[in-house]
């Protein structure tokens, strides 16, 4: 076993966290979820809570973790053969039934692959007798068709139940993958034939009865759904070191860009009375300082501001910070965090995606500016320090003036509030399902040039806080999310080709294989058509889809 | 207006799995477990009030050992009934020794 003493953050394997589920695996069915990156990040992640809890709710199954382990962990189980192992009972990875990964960015393949190798698992799914690995989270699965037996289309909630139900009828993988492919949400790549004919992406079935096309499962009634309440509490700092408190899933907007409008569709809430119920079981299971209000976007609650004085009237005396991610500039933002304000002191966030205003008009971005400047005073007098903007370069139609407007307005944003203005600016990718993911991608060269120009008009003398992004990595993205199945072989040699953690944003192994394996990546990023690697997922039946198409 | 507070100590033995977290995660260990007790807990006054607690000398990380920690509360609380309100809340590898 490991020494871990000899470890950094030790505290990251222990798996001794308060309400932290331990189960003897006799008589049960053994499975293992992940979220593929360090234990900082995978417990912030509220996907893999739900799935966690919501398995271990099955008197039958027994439900541990595992994340990716620090570099020098991982060098230290390969020099002395030793697996990777759970976190709950320490159980080798090869030695549970299942596998499950929550893969929320593209960026994870990486890590997804080398915790399978680290756990003495084969990588592809061909060379799996039994074991069956699976995952969910992405739109696009096709780039990783190749090492997963079944991938989870939509919200776990609705489907664990028949999940169960076939893992404990049948015993064979055959049988296992047989009947999950003929339920609504469960895909198994192997079951279909991707060929090109005429440009298009067509799929032929190998098991008759499996589901075409795809759908994806949505949870109907998320109001009652399953909410882990006894809320599993690290003993040491993790990324977003607060419990967060689902309001709402979906978004009623429709902005172009927006991939996870396009995945979380249609816009839901729970009620008042829910989240203050849920709230206060987590506070008091866990004694958490902190509270987060999750949704897409929190202004659209639809009683937001009743929400917000139940939960005051809770928690003022006890301490307890809320925080609400998500808000929209509009009137009633300055009311919102006077009452945020009474719990604790936060910041304020505002995607604006854009400074041009005809631009974000066309991204279909409801928010005015000038409600911004309105509430300046307001905002002054809130006693806040900060003010983080989101901003999106690299759309399809915009120009110079657009950019160079982004200056003016952090002069003006700065002159009007005396805040200290962080800014993110990111890359527009256009993925898979969202409004836009038919529009081109601009070359890197112009992707270069445009950061070059908006970083020329920033305002030098107020010290500014800015991430900029990578144009390469912003491809690399895109490319990895807008893949079909080739891809697979390209992910498979660049995970072969590097040892160490820091390959995945190594533009140069990545061109290297998708050279050695005949791919051009130009073709996923400038498919003006309608057809892509993802277009057998037909989710045009779901309710709210139809308002967020142009046709 | 200053609020009256209440201070117990208390000895906490650290061993078995606890060796491993250091003294920054005791501290929060100990509050959240402080919280789900529902004690009387008193909250410094400052700008951003948070949960008073003070610690003797700091174990190293690995090492098993005695903590010494004082708690501070609103309301009178006896040595027994803090005991018995926070040791249910406390993860194994954390006991309370001793409070007085």
């Amino acid at each position: 076993m490991i020494d871990f003493n000899q470890v950094k953050k030790p505290q990251r394997y222990i798996g001794n966290e308060w309400n932290v589920i331990k189960k003897s695996h006799h008589g049960k069915i053994p499975i293992c979820v992940s979220y593929p990156d360090l234990y900082e990040v995978g417990m912030s992640n509220l996907g893999l809570r739900i799935i966690y809890g919501l398995l271990n709710d099955f008197e039958d199954v027994a439900c541990e973790r595992v994340f990716l382990p620090g570099e020098d962990l991982a060098a230290n189980l390969s020099a002395n053969n030793l697996k990777l192992f759970s976190l709950e009972t320490k159980t080798a990875l090869d030695e549970f039934e299942a596998v499950g990964f929550n893969l929320s960015c593209e960026i994870n393949f990486l890590n997804f692959l080398r915790i399978l190798r680290l756990g003495a698992i084969p990588i592809k799914a061909s060379e799996r007798k039994e074991k069956i690995v699976f995952a969910g989270g992405i739109a696009n699965p096709e780039p990783i068709a190749e090492f997963v037996d079944f991938f989870y289309l939509g919200e776990f909630e609705e489907g664990a139940t028949k999940f169960v139900e076939i893992f404990r009828k049948y015993k064979s993988k055959k049988e296992r993958l047989c009947a999950l492919s003929e339920i609504d949400g469960f895909y198994v790549p192997s079951f279909y034939d991707v060929s090109i004919y005429k440009n298009k992406y067509q799929f032929d079935k190998l098991y008759k009865y499996a589901q075409f096309p795809l759908k994806r499962v949505y949870v109907k009634d998320l109001d009652k759904s399953y909410y882990p309440l006894n809320w599993l509490t690290p003993h040491t700092q993790i990324i977003h070191d607060r419990a967060p408190i689902e309001i709402a899933r979906g978004c009623p907007n429709a902005c172009v860009f927006c991939q996870a409008r396009a995945i979380y569709y249609p816009y839901r809430e729970k009620k008042i009375s829910t989240i203050c119920d849920i709230a206060k079981n987590i506070y008091k299971n866990s004694g958490y300082e902190n509270l987060s209000l999750l949704s897409l976007s929190a202004s659209d609650y639809s009683n937001i501001e009743g929400l917000l004085d139940a939960l005051i009237a809770e928690f003022k005396d006890k301490c307890v910070g809320l925080s609400l991610p998500s808000l929209r500039i509009d009137g009633t933002l300055a009311e919102l965090y006077r009452k945020l304000l009474y719990l604790r002191k936060t910041s304020l966030t505002v995607a604006l995606e854009t400074a041009s205003d005809s631009l974000r008009s066309k991204l279909g971005k409801k928010l005015d500016v000038n409600r911004l400047f309105e509430a300046a005073k307001i905002i002054k007098s809130l006693n806040l320090r900060t003010i983080k903007l989101y901003l999106m370069i690299g759309f399809p139609e915009e120009t110079d003036e657009d950019l160079l407007l982004i200056g003016a307005f952090l002069e003006r944003l700065r002159r009007e509030t005396g805040l200290s203005i962080n800014v993110s600016i990111n890359i527009f990718v256009p993925k898979p399902f969202s409004i836009w993911e038919n529009v081109w991608m601009p070359e890197e060269e112009i992707l270069e040039k445009k950061i070059k120009l908006v970083l020329s008009c920033i305002p030098k003398r107020y010290n500014i806080n800015l991430t900029v992004p990578q144009a390469k990595r912003s491809i690399l993205e895109a490319i990895l999310s807008r893949a079909d199945r080739n891809f697979s072989a390209v992910i498979f040699d660049v995970f072969n080709a590097s040892p160490g953690y820091e390959t995945g944003n190594n533009w140069q192994a990545w061109h290297d294989a998708m050279h050695k394996n005949g791919i051009n990546y130009k073709t996923y990023l400038q498919n003006g058509n309608k057809n892509f690697p993802w277009s057998f997922i037909d989710n045009s039946q779901i309710p709210g889809c139809k308002n967020c198409r142009e046709d | 207006m200053q609020i009256e507070k209440f201070a117990l100590k208390a000895t906490i033995e650290k061993n078995q799995d606890m060796v491993y977290f250091s003294q920054l995660d005791l501290v929060s260990i100990l509050i959240r477990a402080l919280k789900r007790a529902e004690l009387p807990l008193y909250y410094t006054q400052g700008f951003r009030p948070h949960v008073k607690l003070s610690f003797g000398k700091a174990l190293k990380v690995g090492a098993a050992g005695l903590e010494e920690v004082t708690f501070y509360f609103t309301q009178k609380t006896l040595p027994r009934e803090l005991c018995e309100k926070l040791s249910p809340q406390m993860p194994r590898g954390l006991t309370i020794v001793e409070i007085k």
